[in-house]
């Protein structure tokens, strides 16, 4: 058997070719007595059926959560989620945290310290000392 | 290359007058490859298949609230309801051609709903035929030198189970935790295989004297007996045997099967709804996007033998191994950087902790460098397809891989 | 290099824990951007090399530099011997700069030594026969030494017997046996790397 196959599973570039939003469920919860919801109903009456349109492949639910404070729950699609308290907000200020949860991938915030990651291997190699402009002694 | 006949099969999967549906797609995607182009099926054994099909199952009762709990997969009507559905249908930018009620039957896998007018076998047949379709020709036409094992190995990566499964998990595809009328069309529904239950190795394949374990199996009877991937397939059955296949399907799949499945229904169903063009670029988009390094496939057992045949076969001068440079020999990590050499030419090199090491990794550069030629301006036969395409140049085909 | 030269000149006052005032940490913000203006000014000025290609003789012209990488060579470079004939690749690098003869090259690792091909059919007749006959006397490599040939060659031409076999599977068990722990799994590590040699990690 001169060569034999390795098998692997091909890993995802999301972004290259297809992209694919991580955020794929975004709860609203409100109540309908309490005043730190005030702009959550506001937002949810006038700013939420435009964003809906504007984000089909996101899922939304909206449901009442009375006597607590209006949440946004954003489910990712690498299983995690993330909430944002919305309490006492503007609706303006609500739309900004809803921008906030669609655009995030999920992932715990981390420090980036290079700007550029990537799978493809440098076009000019990792350098090694035994290449090159070799001076022999 | 396996012969694809599009046009035939679309036109079962599309009515749903067809009445041979599942089991003729059954029967081609258990059967074995064959190489004309004639109808694999006899048309006798397709007469007494109907005849023995039950009809009892073939119409789903209407819609109602106590209704939905006695079907084994949801309605049909449900599909424009659901959120999920509709979301999943938006995530992948699915052409609006494709409409949601196909999406959600690409969701229903045969063990959760056998009645293959409400499941995804036909779509997903379709879908894997076209999978492997592509990305062969992909392969073949980039790397024509791959030896056949490669290939094989590459194909898994591209479109294998693992991979395709990976993919719905990218996709946000949930899976339902039992299948039923009553559940949400959005999710994947499928009988998980109870836990504990032991995967037995495929057993009634096409190959001759497959009990005996230990002989050897060559590379090229894998073409003719194996899938796409190298894996022993399960040969073309008679009737009798059809009944056990459905009562294995009743115990159930793994999420991973289930959810490879549903990959290429998606992709058979975007192939019959949108066409031709629409299936190609969402293969390009979704699967020959992803990143693998085509290198790290190849395994050599002995690789200076194998460079000294190639060498031998293509008419070159024997390759011979050189230090191109090293540093302190007798110190206690060396390092020599060893070039293979046919003539005056380089063919490859490695660095190695000895003289052997170095020699062996500058055989495996140099095999992989032969291996991975990639000619200019690669077009693959499928791009004949397009409408104004220019004339077909024939790609470069190879000698094929060393022999030892 | 750059740094080592640019590091007296920094004045004292560069040095942050020395300075509480804000206003001369503004100073410093603005001679840190400077320092490194000029580091990248300076990693710009590559002296010119004869890998760059022929710009000595023409310098008013435009031209490629071509600087090659000082990394071992990528796979996917299939090198020009492996290229089919009606590749145009093959003519661009023939058409470039080779400066390769005969002398250039490096030294081979071990001597290669011309096939023979002297024994004949008797000869061969007559190893199989010795083989047979007296296996423990008549080895692989005493074979090899007295019919001057390699003992792959002896090998390829006849096989030991079964009971030659056994004896020195016996042996090679008695010598395993005496072996500790850290021994046998030296050798075993050993092997492991071995095959990952073939897997190129």
């Amino acid at each position: 058997m001169p060569v034999q196959g390795i098998r692997t599973v091909t890993a995802a570039r999301n972004g290259v070719g297809a992209f694919i939003l991580q955020c794929k469920r975004l709860d609203f919860h409100y109540c309908d007595w309490a005043g730190s919801s005030r702009g959550m109903v506001a937002y949810l009456k006038h700013h939420l059926p435009a964003f809906a349109k504007a984000n089909p492949q996101i899922e939304i639910r909206v449901s009442p959560r009375p006597h607590k404070h209006p949440v946004i729950k954003g489910h990712y699609i690498n299983g995690r989620e993330k909430a944002v308290c919305v309490r006492n907000l503007e609706p303006e200020q609500i739309v900004q945290k809803t921008n906030l949860l669609k655009q995030a991938s999920g992932e715990k915030l981390k420090r980036t310290k290079k700007p550029v990651t990537s799978l493809n291997e440098s076009v000019r190699g990792i350098w090694s000392p035994y290449h090159g402009g070799l001076k022999s002694v | 290359m396996k012969r694809l006949q599009l046009q035939r099969w679309s036109s079962s999967v599309l009515s749903a007058q067809a009445r041979t549906g599942g089991r003729l797609q059954h029967r081609l995607y258990n059967g074995i490859r064959h190489q004309s182009t004639a109808s694999p099926a006899a048309p006798t054994a397709n007469d007494q298949l109907i005849e023995e099909e039950p009809l009892a199952p073939s119409i789903h009762p209407p819609n109602s609230r106590q209704s939905k709990y006695q079907l084994p997969s949801p309605p049909v009507e449900a599909a424009r309801e659901s959120a999920k559905l509709a979301a999943l249908h938006a995530r992948l930018y699915l052409p609006s051609r494709l409409p949601l009620e196909t999406l959600a039957r690409s969701l229903v896998d045969a063990s959760a709903d056998p009645n293959p007018k409400f499941n995804n076998e036909s779509l997903a047949t379709l879908g894997h035929d076209l999978l492997t379709h592509y990305t062969s020709e992909y392969l073949i036409c980039t790397y024509p030198r791959l030896p056949l094992t490669v290939i094989f190995a590459a194909m898994y990566a591209y479109v294998g189970p693992k991979t395709l499964a990976a993919m719905a998990r990218e996709w946000g595809v949930e899976s339902a935790a039992a299948p039923g009328g009553e559940v949400d069309p959005g999710y994947l529904q499928f009988k998980r295989i109870p836990p504990g239950a032991d995967l037995k190795p495929v057993t009634g394949t096409a190959r001759p004297h497959e009990d005996q374990a230990h002989w050897r199996k060559s590379i090229t009877s894998s073409v003719v007996y194996d899938n796409e991937f190298g894996d022993p397939v399960k040969g073309p059955k008679n009737p009798s045997e059809q009944s056990k296949q459905d009562a294995q399907n009743i115990k159930g799949v793994t999420a991973e099967q289930a959810n490879a499945t549903f990959v290429r229904a998606v992709m058979g169903a975007i192939y019959l709804h949108a066409g031709r063009p629409a299936a190609k670029r969402f293969f390009e988009q979704h699967f020959l996007s992803r990143h693998l390094n085509i290198s790290d496939l190849f395994n050599f057992s002995q690789p200076a033998r194998d460079l000294s045949r190639l060498c031998a076969r293509e008419n070159f001068e024997q390759p011979v191994a050189r230090i191109i440079s090293e540093t302190g020999r007798k110190s206690r990590h060396p390092v020599f950087v060893v070039g293979i050499y046919s003539g005056q030419d380089k063919l490859g090199e490695g660095a190695g902790a000895s003289l052997l090491e170095a020699r062996s990794r500058a055989a495996v550069a140099a095999l992989k460098g032969w291996y991975l030629y990639s000619p200019l301006n690669v077009r693959v036969p499928s791009s004949m397809e397009e409408e104004g395409a220019a004339p077909w140049k024939p790609v470069h085909v190879d000698l094929g891989e060393v022999i030892v | 290099m750059a740094n080592c030269l640019t590091a007296p000149r920094r004045p004292l006052l560069a040095l942050p824990f020395l300075l509480p005032s804000p206003y001369e940490c503004v100073a410093l913000g603005l001679r840190r951007n400077q320092s490194s203006y000029r580091r990248t000014k300076q990693r710009l000025r590559v002296k010119p090399d004869a890998s760059f290609g022929s710009s000595l003789s023409h310098p008013q012209e435009d031209h490629i530099i071509y600087n090659p990488p000082s990394s071992a060579p990528s796979v996917y470079h299939t090198p020009a011997k492996f290229l089919p004939s009606d590749d145009i690749r093959r003519n661009l690098r023939a058409a470039s700069v080779n400066g390769n003869n005969a002398e250039s090259l490096p030294p081979a690792v071990r001597a290669t030594t011309e096939k023979k091909y002297h024994l004949n059919p008797s000869d061969i007749r007559e190893i199989r026969r010795l083989r047979a006959t007296d296996p423990m006397t008549w080895s692989r490599l005493k074979l090899a030494k007295r019919f001057d040939c390699s003992p792959t060659f002896i090998a390829l031409v006849c096989e030991a017997s079964p009971q030659k076999k056994e004896i020195q599977k016996r042996v090679l068990e008695a010598v395993q046996s005496r072996w500790g722990s850290k021994r046998r799994m030296a050798r075993e590590d050993r092997q492991l790397r071995k095959e990952a040699w073939g897997r190129d990690q």
